[in-house]
This record gives C-alpha cells, structure tokens and sequence, in this order.
C-alpha cells in the first residue's frame, strides 16, 4: 500500500501552483521522483522541517528541487540536492479550500 | 467545524520564502537590552517631560526587539540537538522573552539589569554550542588590530 498523508501549506515559492492554506495529498513514492513533480521533502539543515517544491533534477540517488518563485524560495539553490530517501512523496490532490479542488501539476 | 478539524492536515509544510542568512548572535539582543537600561537610566536623571515620553517610547521599541532577537535564536538557531545537550536553554530564551515584557513596561533599572543577565545565560550557551564559529563571519585580523 502507499502512504497518502494530508499536508497544510504555508509559503509563496510554489505559487501559483500552491498557495498558502492549501489543503493537500501527498502520496508516497513506489518510483523515482521525476522531473517537473511537485514533491514534499525533507529540509537537509533541519530534519523536522518539510517542504514542498518542485524537482528540477534527479541523479545518482539524489534530486535537485526548486520552488517556482525562485525569487521567493529556499531551494537546492541553497542547501543542494536532497538524498531520494528525504523526498517523501509527491503532492498530487488539493481538498481544500474548495474553490481550489482539484489535481496538482 | 468538526467536519474541518478532521479534514485538517495534521503536518504542515513550507513552500517556502524565507532565506535563512545563518547569522546568529546573542549580541543583538543584548544591545538592544543594553538600550533600555540606559535609557531608564536617563529617564530616571531627565526633570524633561518631553524627553522622558520619548524616553519610554523609545524603550518600549528596543525591548520589543530584543524579544524579536531572543526569538529568532530560539526557533531559528537553536536545534534539537542543542536543546538535547542543554536542556536549561529552552527556559532561559522562554524567560528572557518574557523578562522583554517586564522591561517594555518599567522603569525599573532592576528589570532591565535582570534582562542582560539573562541574555548573558543565552550567550553562555550559544558560545558552549560553537555559535561564534558556526554563526559569525570572521573579522579580517586587520580591521580588529
């Protein structure tokens, strides 16, 4: 079975994509991430730390991240790429608010 | 609103726009704490109506933003780890916050003096846990000579 967990969202780097007080579903990896998804990982400064950006690249074991507001992101860009197995999984529903149901790409 | 408390995710996570500089120091704190103590100091020498007011206005900004220095080490510098090997540091940032309060709203030399010597306590620890090294960017050894 894969873990699906629900994640609230604060910050701008994701937007339009994700806003602040989006309410999401992030599924588990059975794969690797692949290019382009929209990921919550582990912050590598701070274990307890999740965030939510979107891969940029994925190489030997690891994967690079970037928000897409670079202008408003703490990314790979800062703390390098993220080892595979921080990279929790892959956001892929919004719930909440209900104005904004629906996939996430 | 029950049917939103159990459709309310449990984590959150930070697409993030903050960038964290990594620049820590008690210091900053300890100054601004070091200006509400001489401007009670002041305060307490003026016969000046009008320099006193600004006197109190201009302490109460400067012990709100050795709270807001307090704070940020609390929750931005400080990391399990370090809360694991000094356990005293989550009391001694959660006090001098509130010592912050006292100072914002008395003229109290004491309370201010109270206030240096708990950022002090923080700075022992910082030091302990190599904040100097980790946090600081060296001066060059000629601008100190």
């Amino acid at each position: 079975m894969i873990g699906l967990r629900r994640v609230a969202v604060k910050g701008r780097s994701m937007e339009p994509a994700l806003r602040a007080g989006d309410w999401i579903v992030v599924s588990g990896f059975r794969r690797r991430p692949r290019v382009g998804e929209v990921v919550l990982v582990r912050d590598p400064r701070d274990p307890e730390h999740l965030m939510l950006k979107r891969v940029a690249g994925v190489a030997d074991g690891v994967c690079t991240v970037l928000g897409d507001r670079p202008e408003e992101s703490t990314d790979s860009r800062v703390f390098g790429p993220i080892p595979l197995p921080d990279v929790l999984g892959r956001a892929v529903f919004r719930y909440g608010p209900v104005g904004r149901i629906g996939w996430i790409w | 609103m029950f049917l939103t408390r159990l459709l309310q995710p449990p984590v959150t996570a930070s697409a993030h726009c903050d960038l964290p500089c990594g620049v820590y120091d008690p210091e900053q704190a300890r100054i601004e704490a070091e200006s509400c103590y001489k401007i009670i100091e002041k305060y307490n020498a003026s016969n000046d109506e009008q320099f006193k007011t600004r006197a109190i206005v201009i302490k109460e900004e400067r012990a709100e933003l050795a709270k807001h220095h307090i704070d940020v080490l609390w929750s931005d510098y400080f990391k399990p780890e370090h809360v694991q090997k000094y356990p005293e540091i989550t009391e001694l940032c959660w006090k001098a916050a509130k010592q912050c309060s006292k100072v914002k709203g008395s003229l109290d030399i004491a309370e201010a003096k109270t206030l240096l010597d708990m950022i002090d306590k923080i700075a022992d620890v910082w030091t302990k846990a190599g904040g100097p090294q980790a946090t600081r960017v060296a001066k060059a050894a000629a601008a100190r000579a």
